[in-house]
């Protein structure tokens, strides 16, 4: 579905050349859901920047279910792909209602002078119903009343309401508290399934980037340095993965730690892996 | 009288503060090529009537004019990437040019000549007196159901989002810098109209009737949106028509009983600018006194 050949990125920072990317290769079936993960500055979202068309690639090719879109605009692509920000409020129009997000979204592209809500109220009622966030009920409020969690879902939901071939996830429970970041990640998993969306998912979590998904993408200075099938993932720890960082050159426990985002990690961390690995490498 | 001749002004330059209404609320493109849209619209129109056009047709042609110009504007800022407020005051000063080309003078006369109000208001048979009052009430109440309606459809809701998040409308697959364009030449179509309008119920155009075109269409905008803190399209809408009528009444009162006050008429942008300015600074304002209290 999604083939990424070759791609190199480079970066002029002042009088230095910075290589976000550096042939990296990357070749997802349709369906397929992959987490990448790496440190900062490993070029994980230079790397959804260039498959979605925010910057272009130096050198190498895009392709998406059967069509080379390495020269497509953004405005283009986004009749293929879906994508979700880090940020809440860069997915949605804050003071539009959340109806007229939606619609905005199922319309994707075709922007002609019917009416923008129209006849589509039903089914979009029925969609943003499912997310199970009493949303139905708030159809006339403007989006700029939600919450982060409520706003984040709403931005999954119209991302993958098109069914897009791809959905390019950057770090989308990043910002949440916890029991939000864990809501909108059960929605996100949940209608990627559903509709067998091919998905790219970066996060910083190594505890989400294992639990979600059947492959596991590990990026370090723009480079895939491990690019494990469902079959190796399966039985991958959080503490295998560190291992594996450190092995690969990521052997600074400061930057280790840098990447984690401190709120939310550690207390997920900590009841899922005990007092394993990363929580210990944390209190040191 | 005052108030009546305050209506009408007040409901021909409403056509101008929804216009600027849509470019500077809207799309949140501050936009000074209205100061040249405006005069654009009255020298079109007036042209075309002393060429023997009829002034519906007139009207027709000064609003394509409008569209025009305003796509002009919206192309410089997207295309070429200049900044927005540049981008208004290039068209601004290249139809200041154009209009003296166009009038072939700086000031066309057009007293006797047919007016689209007179045309409009001795078609629906009003009662004399009251013939400019009802056109130009029909023509603003026409322009504020268009707009309403066109803001809700796909492409004009598409259009308000431009304004919030250009970022998401892209990655909802429509291109933002179109958007812009277009809302930017119908902004400026509805300025030249009213440009139109308001030389066939002065009698003239003239070549610096366009200054503060902006400014004035903002303090309708901003006193519209203090008396009714609108919420949703249609209240909006309807302020912005509601402060145009609030401005022009207040100016009227100010020509008649200013001089008392020691005002005079050439004092009226130096207080629309203050009244603007106030309006736009009150938030930081409020925010600077809460901060010194506390």
């Amino acid at each position: 579905m999604l083939e990424v050949v070759g791609v190199t990125k480079t970066f002029a920072l002042g009088a230095e050349r910075v290589v976000a990317l550096e042939d990296v290769n990357l070749a997802l079936g349709e369906g397929e859901v992959a987490t990448v993960i790496g440190s900062n500055g490993a070029g994980k979202t230079t790397l959804l920047n260039v498959i979605a068309g925010t910057c272009r690639p130096d050198r190498g090719r895009i392709k998406l279910a059967g069509q080379d879109i390495t020269r497509w605009p953004v405005h283009k692509r986004a009749s293929l792909i879906g994508r979700v920000y880090q940020d809440p409020l860069r997915g949605t129009a804050a003071q539009m209602t959340v109806l007229e997000n939606l619609a905005l979204a199922s319309r994707k592209g075709r922007r002609g002078l019917g009416p923008l809500v129209g006849r589509r109220r039903l089914a979009l009622r029925e969609a943003v119903a499912q997310l199970g966030m009493g949303l139905e009920k708030r159809l006339a409020e403007r989006v700029a009343h939600l919450s982060g969690g409520e706003r984040q879902a709403l931005t999954v939901l119209m991302a993958t309401l098109t069914r897009p071939k791809l959905l390019l996830l950057d770090e989308h429970t990043a910002a949440l508290d916890p029991a939000n970041a864990e809501r909108v990640l059960k929605i996100t998993e949940d209608l990627v399934r559903e509709n067998r969306i091919t998905t790219v998912m970066v996060t910083h979590r190594m505890d989400q980037a294992l639990a979600v998904g059947e492959r596991l993408v590990m990026m370090h200075k723009g480079r895939v340095l491990l690019d494990l099938g469902y079959e190796a993932k399966r039985g991958l720890r959080v503490e295998d993965l560190v291992a594996l960082f450190r092995k690969v050159g990521v052997a600074d426990d400061a930057l280790l730690l840098a990447e984690l985002p401190g709120n939310g990690w550690a207390a997920s961390a900590a009841a899922k892996e005990g007092s394993h690995g990363l929580v210990q490498i944390r209190a040191a | 009288m005052l108030f009546l001749h305050a209506a009408e002004q007040g409901l021909i330059y409403g056509l101008t503060a929804l216009g600027v209404y849509l470019a500077f609320r809207v799309l949140a493109f501050p936009d000074l090529s209205v100061d040249g849209t405006f005069p654009l619209g009255a020298a079109v129109a007036g042209t075309l009537v002393l060429r023997g056009l009829s002034p519906h047709l007139a009207l027709l042609g000064a609003l394509g004019a409008g569209l025009v110009a305003g796509a002009f504007t919206g192309l410089l800022a997207t295309r070429l990437r200049i900044p927005g407020l540049l981008a208004g005051v290039l068209t601004m000063i290249m139809l200041y040019s154009l209009n003296l080309r166009l009038m072939g003078r700086p000031n066309l006369p057009l007293l006797g000549r047919p007016s689209a109000l007179v045309g409009l208001a001795r078609a629906l048979a009003i009662p004399r007196g009251y013939e400019a009052l009802a056109a130009s009430g029909i023509f603003a109440l026409a322009a504020l159901g268009l707009l309403l309606l066109f803001l809700h459809t796909e492409l004009g809701g598409a259009l308000r989002a431009v304004g919030q998040n250009p970022e998401m409308v892209r990655a909802l697959g429509t291109n933002p810098e179109n958007l812009v364009v277009l809302g930017v030449a119908l902004a400026n179509g509805l300025v030249a109209l009213s440009g139109a309008l308001a030389s066939q119920y002065s009698g003239f155009a003239d070549v610096g009737m366009g200054i503060g075109t902006l400014v004035a269409g903002l303090a309708s905008v901003l006193v519209g949106e203090m008396l009714l803190r609108p919420r949703g399209i249609l209240p909006h809408l309807v302020a912005v028509l509601l402060g145009s009528l609030v401005y022009r009444l207040a100016i009227a009162l100010a020509l008649r009983y200013g001089a008392a006050l020691g005002f005079t008429a050439s004092d009226l942008r130096l207080v629309t600018a203050l009244v603007v300015l106030g309006a736009l600074a009150a938030p930081v304002l409020r925010t600077a006194v809460r901060g010194g209290e506390a």
